[in-house]
């Protein structure tokens, strides 16, 4: 029940957002052995994303790997920044409505002068704003 | 007070016939013109006072569009400016009303009717800045830029051309938390009227 959902923003070289994000209770948690499996699964996925990325037009790739239990969503930005999913099967519309809030929060972020693209984001507003989404949608 | 509405009047009047930009456009401008800045002076400080200077540079200009297109008008003018307050209400209710389509207050005149504030609720300006958080690698302080210095040039510098020598500084910023934007103007002195020292008679 309590599947930690990893969030994570990919840009061209390096990742540039992480959130973990504990279903049970809505915040960071999870042991470091089950989050560095997480991590590694989904950068593995990266690959399959290049792969699902050249067969539709659309943005939300849908799910892309399935892993043990979890499966892992992307959505791909017009910039081909990549936001990863890593989740224990929600279902599509659910995941696809996250992936646009956070798209809305990713475009307002990337309206701001002092961001410079492509490189780490460290807004805490940004990251408060993506865990109240992933809590309104995903938990 | 019937001179406060007919200035709001008179300011939604000259909004009305401006030619309108896009504000996001505007705002990221704005913003790039500053990150440029940023990146070439470094210190904070010293980008406050190159945006002071741009901003003297549009305040000339715009105070000569000001009276020209409010006199076209035929609204408001008709009598001048008896004091600062009258100065301070054209200034944030017509002024930026016209050129930024904004519906700015003034208010806090010192003792002496020296001084006052203007007030801005919204800034369009800063649509969409935050400001970095602090770089603790020793980076450039952030935290001592004031964004939206321009305003605080183009007030000093549209004043001058009316003769009024005033000090202009942003006391309260949204970027930096606080809930409404505040510039503080000050008068220094009342310039003679005079065409300066290269066209004296010899």
């Amino acid at each position: 029940m309590s599947s930690p959902i990893l969030f994570v923003i990919v840009g061209k070289n390096e990742p540039l957002f992480e959130a973990e994000i504990d279903t049970h209770t809505g915040t960071t948690g999870g042991n470091d052995l089950s989050t560095r499996q997480n991590y590694f699964v989904l950068h593995s996925a990266l690959d399959l994303v290049e792969k699902s990325a050249w067969t539709t037009n659309s943005m939300y790739l849908r799910v892309v790997d399935k892993v043990n239990h979890q499966q892992v969503s992307t959505f791909l930005t017009a910039g081909n920044i990549k936001f990863m999913l890593l989740h224990g099967g929600k279902g599509e519309e659910v995941v696809r409505s996250f992936f646009n809030e956070v798209y809305g929060y990713y475009v307002k972020l990337s309206m701001n002068p002092f961001y410079k693209y492509d490189t780490p984001i460290t807004s805490l507003a940004f990251e408060n704003r993506v865990r109240a989404a992933a809590r309104a949608y995903l938990c | 007070m019937s001179s406060k509405s007919q200035a709001a009047q008179a300011g939604q009047a000259l909004w009305a016939k401006m030619p309108k930009a896009n504000a996001e456009l505007f705002a990221l401008t704005y913003g790039s013109l500053v990150t440029e800045l940023v990146r070439d002076y470094e210190d904070p400080i010293e980008v406050n006072a190159q945006l002071d200077r741009i901003g003297h540079s549009i305040g000339v200009r715009c105070v000569d569009e000001f009276l020209s297109k409010a006199d076209v008008a035929g609204m408001g003018l008709t009598t001048q400016c008896q004091n600062l307050r009258d100065t301070a209400e054209v200034v944030a209710k017509m002024g930026f009303k016209m050129f930024l389509g904004i519906q700015a207050e003034v208010g806090a005149f010192s003792q002496d009717q020296r001084c006052f504030s203007i007030y801005l609720q919204d800034n369009p300006l800063s649509t969409f800045v935050e400001l970095p958080e602090d770089d603790p690698s020793g980076g450039e302080d952030l935290r001592r830029l004031k964004y939206s210095n321009l305003y605080c040039g183009v007030i000093r510098g549209a004043l001058e051309q009316v003769n009024l020598k005033v000090d202009c500084n942003i006391v309260r910023d949204t970027l930096k938390g606080d809930e409404l934007n505040e510039i503080r103007v000050e008068l220094k002195e009342v310039l003679a009227d005079g065409a300066g020292d290269d066209y004296k008679e010899e």
